[in-house]
């Protein structure tokens, strides 16, 4: 079920599941985080985690930043099992490869060290081969990757901006020599004003780093600004996958539909569709098979309450313009018995 | 129906005061809704706190007026206040999260506020109680519940069902989407405006997502730094924003239809309100700056019938 990418793959993640046991010790209750996901990223590429809040995200960031252990599945990172990575070598390395970025860079900067102290740890921590001016000769080079003057290492973070305090958190993850950043919600807590500029960042290290970064957001304009490819998640399972313009042009699952529809936008009119739905959050503990959106779906029919649907490739729907010639990399997936089965773009929400 | 005129807020600090609402004036009508956008720290919250007249120290309002039915608020002492607060003004916090107390059910909430502002029995409390909850769409066996056992948007919708107790004439809503999805934000939307019509209530809302409000509000009231950089009708900003700043906000968001074309957003960042630039408080940000601009302060120019604060817009020398 995963992407076979022309680009060399370089993280894969396999039947990926985490449960948590909620109530107290005698409860038997257990909350599906994350059920089943696979997907895979390439090298040089952003790919975009998007749902709503408690659709998973977070827990899956957190698996592939080995914060959480799964509960079942695997990743494999460049190949390798990360079940594997026992020895605190092997384990310093991947985190050095797939560092995080944090949401709030109010918390996640220690406020009474300089941040080059940061920094500086992690050249030291990740690179021991660099002799002590070499680190800051590296900590002044990342600063200026990442758009800040090299002055700012001096600085302590309170006299720093919150889009310069996650300018910093970047050149952090990009002292380490990242393959792959996780960031999860960088931009959320920004000013609109100042967002564009950190996107336009994660598009430059993608550019002329190499980095790869897996974009957590449920921002989808924002994704689509930055993203190649898109990842929507609901309620713990991928909803739809696939090369970003094709899952925004094409929408196939209904909840994507119904994301897209509900995204303001000054620049078209009103949609009505969102009106009827309250955007309630599904219940995901121990849930029963079948679809977790059927009862949010104008679409469902019987199958859906019975069988949970997983992710397929869909029937390439009728090309826009006639062209048809371009064959985006990358499949469009989708988990929708009635997407998978009607040879024709169903539309439940516009 | 409220009139705020020339309001100033200080706040009174050590190392001096910092202005962080400077001369602001607007009126809202009967059955209007006025939207407020600005970047954070542009003093948008300390503004409605100053209209609501629930500014706490080191904040004072240090000049002007608000006039809500004909009576000055400024000055009335909190039992003056008491009296007209949430029976023809109310307020929806930011986060229902927090404004709503965790350890008493909703409907006791509910009977807290109508006990603080009114006499009435126990079968009118609970009828009233349940009526309001119904129109925000809440089925009312929900006021035995816990704020916990609600979900993000069914919070934010008690909040609005309490501030609709008394029907009033206006309320003041700050952020209240802001910690939601966008499915249930464009629902809440929705029907905050369903219900506007219907009782006819004044909205001031607050929001630093422009996109959010282009389809609901009458009039835009552009922040920055303390200032009002644009005011005018909703369509007529985004039509044709007249502000630099303005500009600049509606070029920064990403959008999900059209051609995928790089966005720069605005360079710098919103200045620091106890150190602000001289002359224009945009000009270190604004791309079409000139000397004039580090000279001269602008003031808000009628054009077209909206109001700016820009020196070039005023002369003509920056065309649309």
């Amino acid at each position: 079920m995963t992407d076979d990418l022309p680009r060399t793959q370089l993280l894969k993640a396999e039947h990926l599941t985490r449960h948590f046991k909620i109530g107290g010790t005698l409860s038997r209750r257990t909350l599906h985080a994350v059920d089943d996901v696979s997907f895979a990223i390439g090298e040089r590429e952003i790919v975009a985690l998007a749902g709503e809040s408690g659709s998973g995200k977070s827990t899956i960031a957190r698996m592939l930043a080995q914060v959480y252990k799964p509960t079942s599945g695997e990743v494999f990172f460049e190949g390798k099992p990360l079940s594997s990575m026992t020895s605190r070598q092997e384990k310093l390395r991947y985190s050095g490869l797939v560092p995080m970025v944090f949401q709030d860079p109010f918390s996640s900067i220690n406020p009474v060290f300089r941040v080059q102290h940061g920094v500086l740890r992690c050249l030291k921590l990740h690179r021991p081969s660099l002799s002590a001016a070499q680190r800051l000769e590296e900590a002044a080079r990342v600063f200026e990757v990442v758009g800040l003057n090299p002055d700012m290492l001096q600085r302590f973070p309170y006299e720093l901006s919150g889009g310069q305090r996650q300018r910093v958190g970047f050149a952090q993850a990009l002292a380490m020599r990242p393959k792959l950043i996780l960031a999860d919600e960088p931009v959320s807590m920004l000013d609109v004003s100042i967002r564009i500029g950190l996107l336009n960042l994660m598009a430059k290290l993608r550019d002329e780093e190499g980095a790869s970064i897996l974009y957590i957001t449920h921002d989808i304009a924002s994704a689509r600004y930055v993203a190649d490819r898109l990842i929507v998640m609901y309620a713990g399972h991928i909803a739809e996958t696939g090369p970003i313009e094709d899952v925004l042009s094409h929408p196939r699952h209904p909840y994507t539909q119904l994301l897209l529809s509900a995204v303001p936008d000054p620049r078209a009119p009103l949609s009505v569709a969102a009106e009827t739905d309250r955007g309630e959050p599904p219940r995901v503990i121990d849930p029963a098979p079948g679809c977790l959106f059927r009862w949010r779906c104008p679409l469902a029919i019987d199958t859906c309450a019975q069988v949970t649907p997983v992710l397929a490739e869909l029937r390439p729907a009728a090309p826009a313009g006639g062209s048809g010639g371009v064959v985006p990399p990358g499949k469009h997936l989708a988990a929708c018995h009635v997407a998978q089965t009607s040879p024709e773009e169903v539309k439940a929400f516009s | 129906m409220l009139e705020v005129s020339g309001l100033t807020v200080d706040y009174v600090l050590d190392r001096g005061n910092v202005r962080a609402v400077d001369d602001v004036s607007f009126t809202v009508g009967r059955g209007e809704f006025l939207g407020i956008v600005g970047e954070s720290g542009c003093g948008k919250s300390t503004l409605l706190f100053a209209v609501a007249q629930l500014l706490a120290p080191p904040a004072a309002v240090a000049a002007g007026t608000v006039t809500f039915e004909g009576t000055n608020l400024v000055g009335l002492t909190d039992e003056q206040l008491s009296a007209m607060r949430w029976r023809d003004m109310s307020l929806v916090m930011q986060s229902a999260m927090n404004a709503l107390n965790p350890v008493t059910s909703i409907g006791a909430q509910f009977k807290d506020a109508m006990r603080a502002h009114g006499k009435f029995t126990g079968e009118e409390i609970a009828a009233r109680s349940a009526e309001v909850l119904t129109m925000v769409g809440i089925d009312p066996v929900h006021l035995r519940s816990y704020p916990h056992q609600l979900s993000g948007g069914m919070r934010q919708r008690s909040m609005i069902a309490m501030a609709m107790l008394f029907t009033p004439d206006l309320i003041i809503m700050d952020e209240p989407t802001s910690a939601l999805d966008v499915v249930a934000q464009r629902s809440l939307m929705v029907q905050i405006k369903e219900l506007q019509l219907e009782f006819g209530f004044a909205v001031i809302f607050v929001t630093h997502d422009m996109s959010l409000i282009s389809h609901f509000s009458d009039r835009l009231m552009v922040m920055y730094a303390g200032q009002v950089a644009e005011f005018g009708a909703t369509k007529s900003i985004f039509d044709r924003p007249l502000h630099p700043y303005t500009k600049g906000l509606l070029e920064a968001f990403p959008s999900i239809r059209g051609p995928r074309v790089p966005l720069k957003g605005i360079p710098g960042n919103p200045p620091d309100l106890s150190r602000v630039p001289s002359g224009c408080r945009f000009r270190p940000r604004c791309p079409y700056a000139i000397d004039k601009c580090a000279e001269l302060t602008p003031e808000l120019y009628p054009l077209d019938g909206d109001l700016v604060r820009c020196l070039r817009r005023a002369d003509g020398s920056l065309a649309s």
